[in-house]
């Protein structure tokens, strides 16, 4: 890692536009040696591994089961209806929500702008655990219904493909949120009037100048939404769905009894990989790290809107965020509650979870934080060159840099979970220990899996100070070296810091693929949850959770102190 | 001044050899280390390891840093194979012989080094009229503790609903439909053995006829079996299938209103245990099957829900004690070697591979994907 850190001041030396220094090369050379190691190789050794026999013959077999297995077919089928179920859904919400607070003033506006975004933090299980505590067959809402309204029966809002569309859509809708803002962001209001100008007004206007424009952020924010949903496994699990793709993979690649399902998992995980690549492909057209430059976001000027209007904006705002804190609630109320059950609240409160998960046991808490600390060191080392060298050089290979940047991105993390524990599974020469034996590869997958967002956050700052500042600076004498350090710094640093937090608070979280690879002893807060939680340490787990959010939330509040909500483009 | 020097020197050399060679006498006779894959919830491994660790220091002298996987048996059985004599972990822990039996034929488990008269207190089989084995002949693995694999249920739900539970048989009532909880036999060994025992009490085909009237009643297949009870203490469903009896004592001791039931002929598991070949820490992990089976390790599982392996040691304590609430809450059974075991469990028959394979395959062909049908 060395020498990538290393990398960035050599190649800020050399000309902004062409001439690269040896030590810059070598730094390329760092990245890509990076990318291939941690990132290309397990992937073909997944493709390999599922394109053979256990014999190591090469074969179609593996995939002929896959698609003329009837279940499979519908797990298939079923997990992208979920995909684009869920797109619709949180795109109903998410972009209401982001014409809402760019468009109209009214009361809390910067409050509930913030709030949009926090939905986010919710690591894997801990969502769906707070809504089957408030809103599962014994849960605070059917309790009430039945005990003082008379039900029969619970109303059934959890358990079943609703569930699962019903987390998602509100774990996810701020992405879209964002990645709108972001786009609407970029739109210059020069645009806007010279659009009015030549009376192009209201839904011509939208369709003429809006649309287009939102176009590709609306895109990248609809796959994010897309491939998320369907890498999730945790949350069906919860709720009894197995005929889902990623519940699959999961599912048989847990179990080693039978070899053949074992080796379908794999399959499995390919072909979701496989279909990430295809839907990326799809939207290439407009999802890259490159956006369209401008130099600055705009300032949208906000309408006034009547009292009723206000108060009905408040309410819808008000009400979906209501829905979407449910699992905070459910997840606070169960981290304190002792016995809670068929209570509309918990009887019995105590502190003895916390105790446990934070001071019994601060591994998870310490391994997390170290983990993903070193996670994002990996992020800034690789990620910032990596967009320096997109933003500023013309480098042979530095497209194909983007597009693997951005195939992180749509990449499942089962998939990639599975592809490193086939990929490094024999031992390293000189250690007498496989790499996935090591605590080390789990901050490097974290660091891959959240590296785009560091690249992004750089190259958006990147393409904010526009090379014309650079030029400026040099053409009244300033040495590069100055120009570095006077124009370009001042200017970019925040970028960098939100794109590293925003990997810091993701990598915190990930556990799709670090559940599969964590190493005995070493496990960190998301992995303690999942084992909290199916050894039937429900309460701990959901201390464990809270923690977590909690985490979560401070980054996020850190974020927006340094940004605003400027910072979509991290996503889109 | 030389030959002086030279003198103390070599004196010096001899004391520090000497303190060296007695420190290897007296070298900590297990490694700090210990890691645990085990099927056997965080209940009962989790305070098993704590006093193991107290155990350790007392005896050895040693600070043992102990850790769990906590898998699936199935899981943890993959896990070992995929290992291929590398293990992670050092001890397997819990499950059935069976899966034991295959791992020793593949070379994967150590011998059991016990004290002989630790090894001859534990009879060879129990249950009538087919003796399931409590250890390995041949000395591969050892069984700690017996619990049954019985029914659980939230009292509360199962009054409103008018249904009373005392035999497998009151589970097809379909005043349940949609209230039975239960993991599926490939992802839990609890609840492969219990579809065993159902297969071998009726029959290949009448038992499978059983098993999917039972999967009409059952409003989820929980990812683990350990989420089982849980889903049931807490409300979301009535009635929980082939759950270990200490899961449901868990629950109890956190707080949670829930009954168990042990129905005639309930698989009785022996939680065997097993160094594996090649363990980063064999020593610590032989030294914890020798404190599992002694009196003091049978004393504290006795109070976490489970019963002691040995005829002579009984689940007793003072009033108030979690033993005596574990004998309550098990219908007041002290050991079980006072009654007759019911067991129709051969595992001559259940353990064969392809038994295994075809159970778990009928099983998602015939009930996990035509779930949906099957309750309607």
């Amino acid at each position: 890692m060395t020498t990538d850190a290393a990398a960035p001041a050599a190649k800020k030396r050399g000309k902004p536009a062409g001439g690269i220094h040896v030590g810059g090369l070598l730094g390329y050379a760092a990245i890509w040696a990076f990318m291939i190691v941690f990132l290309i190789y397990p992937l073909l050794h997944l493709f390999y591994d599922s394109f053979t026999t256990d014999a190591g013959d090469f074969t179609l077999a593996n995939f002929q089961d896959f698609f003329t297995d009837r279940y499979y077919l519908k797990s298939l089928m079923n997990s992208l209806l979920l995909g684009v179920g869920t797109v619709i859904t949180t795109s109903i919400i998410g972009i209401t929500f982001a014409f809402l607070l760019l468009r109209y003033e009214f009361p809390g506006r910067g409050l509930f702008t913030y709030l949009s975004i926090v939905p986010m933090i919710m690591p894997p299980l801990v969502g769906v655990m707070g809504f089957v505590f408030i809103l599962g067959r014994a849960g605070t809402v059917n309790i009430l219904l039945m005990d003082y309204l008379g039900f029969e029966k619970p109303i059934n809002f959890m358990y079943g493909i609703q569930g699962v569309l019903l987390v998602e859509t509100l774990h996810l809708f701020p992405l879209m949120t964002l990645s709108i803002v972001d786009a609407m962001g970029k739109i210059s209001p020069s645009l806007d009037e010279a659009a009015e100008s030549v009376g192009s007004r209201g839904l011509r206007k939208f369709w003429d100048i809006t649309f287009p424009l939102t176009t590709p952020g609306y895109v990248s924010g609809a796959l994010l939404v897309f491939i998320w949903t369907f890498a999730d496994f945790a949350t069906p699990l919860v709720v009894g769905v197995d005929d889902l793709l990623a519940s699959q993979a999961y599912l048989n690649i847990v179990q080693f009894v039978d070899r053949r399902l074992f080796k379908m998992g794999i399959v499995i995980s390919a072909i979701m990989v496989i279909l990430a690549i295809l839907f990326l492909i799809i939207a290439k057209k407009y999802v890259a790290i490159k956006d369209y430059s401008s130099l600055s976001y705009s300032v949208i000027e906000r309408k006034q809107i009547g009292p009723a209007a206000k108060a009905g904006v408040v309410v819808f705002l008000g009400v979906i965020l209501i829905l979407a804190f449910i699992p905070y609630l459910g997840i606070a109320l169960d981290s304190f509650g002792k016995g809670w059950a068929l209570t509309p609240f918990p009887v019995k409160y105590t502190f003895q979870y916390f105790e446990r998960v934070a001071f019994e046991t601060p591994k998870f808490i310490i391994n997390s934080l170290l983990y993903a600390g070193i996670s994002v060191l990996i992020c800034i080392a690789v990620g910032v060159p990596l967009a320096w060298v997109n933003a500023r050089t013309k480098l042979p290979g530095r497209e194909a840099l983007d597009s693997l940047t951005t195939l992180i991105l749509a990449l499942p993390g089962t998939g990639i979970g599975i592809a490193y524990m086939r990929a490094f599974r024999e031992p390293l020469p000189y250690f007498d220990m496989a790499f996935i034996g090591m605590w080390i590869v789990i901050p490097v997958v974290l660091g891959v899996r959240r590296l785009p967002y560091t690249v992004r956050g750089t190259f958006a700052s990147l393409q904010i100070v526009h090379k014309s500042f650079e030029e400026a600076a040099e053409s009244v004498g300033a040495t590069q070296m100055t120009t570095f350090k006077d124009v370009t710094l001042p200017l970019i640093w925040k970028g960098v810091l939100v794109g590293s937090l925003y990997s810091f608070i993701l990598a915190l979280q990930e556990a799709s693929a670090t559940l599969l690879l964590v190493v005995p002893g070493h496990e960190m807060m998301t992995v303690g949850i999942f084992n909290f939680y199916i050894g039937g340490s429900v309460n701990e787990a959901a201390a464990l959770g809270l923690i977590l959010i909690i985490l979560g939330a401070l980054c996020l509040f850190v974020i927006n102190r340094v940004a605003g909500s400027k910072m979509g483009g991290v996503f889109g | 001044m030389m030959k002086r020097a030279l003198m103390m020197f070599s004196v010096a050399a001899f004391a520090v050899l000497g303190a060296w060679s007695l420190s290897l006498a007296q070298a900590p006779a297990i490694e700090n280390e210990l890691y645990l894959i085990t099927p056997v919830s965080k209940d009962v491994h989790d305070p098993m390891l704590k006093a193991f660790a107290a155990w350790a220091k007392k005896k050895y002298n040693v600070d043992v840093k102990t850790s769990a996987i906590p898998k699936g048996t199935p899981v943890a059985y993959g896990q070992i194979l995929e290992w291929k004599g590398r293990p992670q972990a050092d001890v397997f822990w819990g499950g059935e012989g069976t899966l034991f039996d295959n791992l020793a034929i593949e070379g994967l488990l150590e011998q059991v080094q016990l004290p002989k008269a630790m090894w001859d207190a534990i009879p060879a089989s129990i249950g009538t009229p087919v003796p399931l084995p409590l250890k390995d002949p041949k000395k591969f693995w050892v069984g700690t503790t017996l619990e049954p694999y019985g029914i659980i249920y939230q009292p509360t739900l199962l009054k409103r609903l008018g249904v009373e539970i005392k035999t497998w048989e009151d589970l097809l009532n379909p005043k349940l439909k949609g209230q039975i909880a239960q993991c599926t036999p490939d992802r839990s060994s609890s609840s492969h053995a219990s579809y065993e025992v159902i297969l071998q009490t009726y029959g290949w085909d009448k038992g499978w006829e059983w098993l999917t009237k039972l999967a009409a009643n059952t409003g989820i297949f929980t990812a683990r079996s350990r989420d089982v009870p849980s889903v049931v203490a807490k409300g979301e469903f009535a009635v929980g299938f082939a759950v270990p009896s200490y899961m449901a004592f868990a629950e109890v001791l956190a707080g949670y209103d829930v009954k168990f039931v042990y129905p005639k002929n309930a698989y009785v598991t022996p939680e065997p245990m097993s160094v594996l070949k090649g363990a980063p820490h064999p020593k610590a992990g032989h030294a914890f099957i020798e404190f599992c089976l002694s009196e003091e390790g049978q004393l504290l599982l006795s109070g976490l829900g489970v019963y002691p392996i040995t005829p002579g040691l009984k689940v007793k304590g003072p009033e108030g004690s979690n033993q005596e609430k574990a004998v309550a809450f098990t219908g007041g059974m002290r050991s079980f070697f006072e009654t007759e075991i019911g067991n129709v469990y051969d595992d001559k028959i259940a353990g064969e591979k392809k038994r295994i394979e075809d159970v778990n395959a009928y099983f998602r062909k015939e009930i996990a994907e035509k779930h949906k049908e099957i309750v309607k």
